[in-house]
């Protein structure tokens, strides 16, 4: 019992011995208090409008019929397009698009009314910015509803013509009909589908590269206090929980501002059971953490770890499986992702939150997470004793 | 000065051999990207991603739409459910990003002229595979109604010329400027390895400047350079900035010429402008290592500063969707003035005459690269002059 109780109060003088630490370094409050509580407000400001609306668009009308003006008409009115100019030649709308006062060119050819006329199809051509993803999806989306709206015109006109009924007109041109439902981001916003992912990575990051700086600095100038004399020869294990503790109980609020108050108050998507949540998070932090120290036990200056690491969070955000999906990754990737924390965590942290997954849906990754969790406490205390042996070789 | 230009550089490469490794680390950093990033998204466009079916009906007709779908490019049947509550929790789990449902007496109803209706339902929690297989989902959902069409009329004895012309009176001829193929490499690359390099030249500036204060070497530093603070700073910069650029132009030439990115300007123009952004970068960093003298901050803020570039450059998210005033805050990032100049260039081919406001901005920043050496001269004047009043809260913590 003794010895037990020693040991939760070596536990304890380790854990606040971190505390301490942390608060005394500016560069590590800065990545852990100011980061990420900096970067979700400024997602929130520039992601604010979800999706790319009223995108100006030139007409190039050589057909003067009253359809090409009817789809013109059409075309201002989607919420996507805004038709800001109307030029007369090609050469006009070019130089436009050159500039980028416009970021696509509908052309319609001078026979447009005559072939429809003729019940001949009649061709438009669409010319679109590829500049940005979100141009082109947004261009498509309003163009091609256009398309489908004046094309079922077009047959009700002539079915009307051909004197059928409503109804039986109904039938004629729509067969079979289908009706689509988008689940999840209704609206297909990029918020919504984005920042989520984003959040998760902010806190694996800014964990990741703080661990590092702290275990750097540490290294570099050879600093021991935050370990009690009579611990620094081994008790490997202890010294990780104190640690991890520490480092636990910090982010507990970072991770509720985070991820549970700050969706709620911008609107981004929440549907996710808190229990569930929290229940998914643990194993997340905890696997970072052991993570990271793991990692950081390679670097032996302060500042290394974020010159040479800080373009993996863009690398990590592709590796997660949110821009690129997983089920297209080459297999050697897919393996590699498996690697970091925050693949899992993303995509679990999605389908809880975003889709409002239970734990199993996200079994395999929560599994991995807690596997994950093993291997590097395993790893950290290894690296940590291997330290310490290093360094008394050294002084010795 | 040329001499003191000369001692400084020969300080640098001394220093550089001693301690090569950041510069090997951050080498390898960029050759992992440019692999990583190319071997990634090698299709293009995601191809045969998931998708399941619902089939209420089991008859030949929602046979012949599971053959059709088959039949895509865009997408792949992995499985067939009884109902909708397995479809939805097989998206959950991710092992679908849409499902079609297929309601029970579809041929029935459609042999009655009903208009029966399949459901489409696709993920948008992953927007890119969501609306890929979407838009994949819904074209056959068309091609399927005018199949149907098709033979109704035939069956009415149309002309087969003239059934095109009904089925179809409009159709959308989209010229994707600059990407034929639609593909989804072009975006994201070409705008984010010359992110990742700039991110890398920004901290490894700040790092430099600041590591001569943490080390105390200052006053060493601007002893060679007789005390010219420019000169000092363009000596010690100089073989990074060759290096960095020198990576960033080879970069492009796998990016343009190796993956045959679309380029309709001049190789020479655009190489031009990863110069210019790895100057702006080192710019920025001498600005932000002279305006924080502590290491610890610097670095950190570099690091919080660096990583917002490729949000606000505007590359997946248009700036112009932005509030106004983070419009303007967009210019304050280099990688965005980048990434109008490749658009400009790349793109459009477009000549100086358009993308001149670009090469301004690149100006400003060396403006604030010269405010960065004029603060920092005014640090070693107070080192010169024995008060080391500003400098020592650093040099202190070293102790």
């Amino acid at each position: 019992m003794n010895k037990f109780l020693q040991r939760l109060i070596d536990i304890w003088e380790i854990f606040a011995g971190e505390v301490r630490y942390v608060f005394h370094d500016g560069g590590v409050l800065l990545l852990f208090f100011v980061a990420t509580l900096l970067y979700p407000f400024i997602f929130a400001a520039v992601y604010h409008s979800e999706m790319v609306l009223d995108i100006p668009v030139a007409v190039v009308d050589q057909s003067h019929s009253a359809e090409s003006v009817r789809v013109i008409r059409k075309i201002d009115a989607t919420p996507e397009l805004t038709v800001r100019y109307k030029c007369c030649t090609m050469d006009e709308a070019e130089r436009l698009m050159r500039e980028h006062r416009v970021h696509a060119v509908i052309l319609f050819p001078r026979d447009y009314g005559a072939r429809i006329a003729r019940v001949e199809t009649a061709r438009a051509c669409l010319f679109c910015d590829m500049s940005t993803f979100l141009y082109y999806r947004s261009v498509m989306t309003g163009a091609s509803n256009v398309l489908v709206d004046e094309m079922k015109y077009i047959e009700l006109q002539r079915c009307e013509q051909m004197g059928l009924t409503e109804a039986d007109a109904e039938g004629q041109v729509t067969p079979i009909g289908y009706e689509d439902v988008k689940l999840f981001n209704a609206p297909g916003g990029f918020t919504s589908f984005l920042v989520p992912p984003l959040l998760v990575l902010v806190i694996h990051q800014t964990l990741f590269l703080g661990i590092g700086v702290l275990f750097g600095t540490a290294r570099e100038r050879q600093h021991r206090q935050r370990i009690p004399i009579r611990l620094r020869r081994g008790a490997p294990i202890r010294i990780m929980v104190g640690r991890a503790l520490a480092y636990l109980l910090m982010y507990v609020p970072v991770v509720f501002i985070d991820l549970f108050v700050l969706p709620r108050v911008f609107g981004f998507p929440h549907i996710g059971s808190i229990g569930t949540l929290i229940g998914f998070l643990l194993p997340f932090l905890l696997a970072t953490i052991f993570f990271s120290i793991t990692m950081a036990g390679f670097f032996r200056e302060r500042d290394t770890i974020i010159v040479t690491c800080i373009f993996f969070s863009v690398i990590l955000l592709f590796l997660s499986g949110t821009a690129w999906p997983q089920s297209n990754m080459p297999a050697v990737w897919r393996w590699f992702s498996y690697l970091f924390p925050s693949t899992p965590a993303i995509q679990g942290f999605i389908r809880i939150n975003t889709m409002g997954a239970h734990l199993s849906e996200v079994s395999f990754e929560y599994l991995l997470l807690w596997f994950q969790t093993g291997v590097y406490f395993f790893t950290a205390c290894t690296s940590l004793r291997l330290m310490s042996w290093l360094r008394r070789k050294q002084i010795i | 000065m040329k001499q003191a230009f000369i001692d400084t550089l020969r300080r640098e490469l001394r220093e550089f051999s001693r301690r090569p490794r950041y510069v090997v680390l951050l080498t390898l950093g960029l050759v992992f990207s440019y692999t990583f990033f190319l071997t990634l998204m090698h299709e293009g466009q995601p191809a045969k991603l998931p998708i399941a079916i619902v089939d209420h009906d089991g008859s030949y007709l929602s046979r012949r739409l599971c053959h059709e779908i088959e039949a895509t490019q865009g997408v792949h049947i992995v499985a067939v459910y009884d109902n909708h509550a397995q479809a939805r929790a097989a998206m959950q789990r991710q092992e679908i990003f849409a499902f079609y449902e297929i309601p029970e007496n579809i041929y029935a109803d459609l042999l009655a002229f009903k208009s029966p209706r399949i459901s489409l339902y696709a993920s948008n929690a992953y927007l890119m595979p969501g609306s890929f297989s979407y838009k994949s989902l819904a074209t056959i959902g068309k091609l399927a109604a005018a199949a149907v069409q098709r033979e109704v009329l035939r069956k009415k004895g149309y002309p087969e010329k003239q059934i095109m012309g009904i089925i179809q009176p409009v159709e959308l001829d989209t010229h994707p400027v600059s990407n034929a193929e639609t593909s989804y490499q072009p975006y994201v690359l070409t705008t984010v390895l010359p992110g990742i390099l700039g991110v890398m030249t920004l901290l490894f500036t700040v790092y430099k400047v600041s590591d001569e204060r943490k080390r105390r070497t200052m006053a060493d530093w601007m002893r060679t350079a007789q005390g010219n603070v420019p000169v000092a700073l363009a000596a010690k910069l100089l073989p990074y900035a060759l290096w960095f650029s020198l990576l960033g132009i080879l970069g492009n030439i796998i990016l343009f010429y190796y993956a045959r990115f679309t380029l309709l300007g001049s190789f020479f123009a655009l190489s031009l402008m990863v110069v210019l952004l790895v100057l702006a970068q080192q710019a920025m960093g001498v600005f932000l290592a002279a305006l924080i003298p502590e290491q610890h901050l610097s670095i950190s803020v570099a690091a919080i500063y660096g990583m917002l570039s490729f949000t606000m450059s505007g590359f997946s998210y248009p700036v112009t969707n932005m509030p106004p005033f983070l419009q303007a805050v967009s210019y304050l990032f280099p990688l965005r003035h980048y990434y109008l100049g490749y658009v400009d260039i790349a793109l459009y081919g477009n000549g100086v005459a358009y993308y001149w406001p670009v090469l301004v901005g690149f100006a400003v920043f060396l403006l604030l690269g010269m405010a960065g050496a004029v603060l920092l001269s005014r640090e070693t004047r107070c080192i010169r002059a024995g008060i080391c009043a500003c400098s020592d809260s650093s040099n202190l913590d070293v102790l």
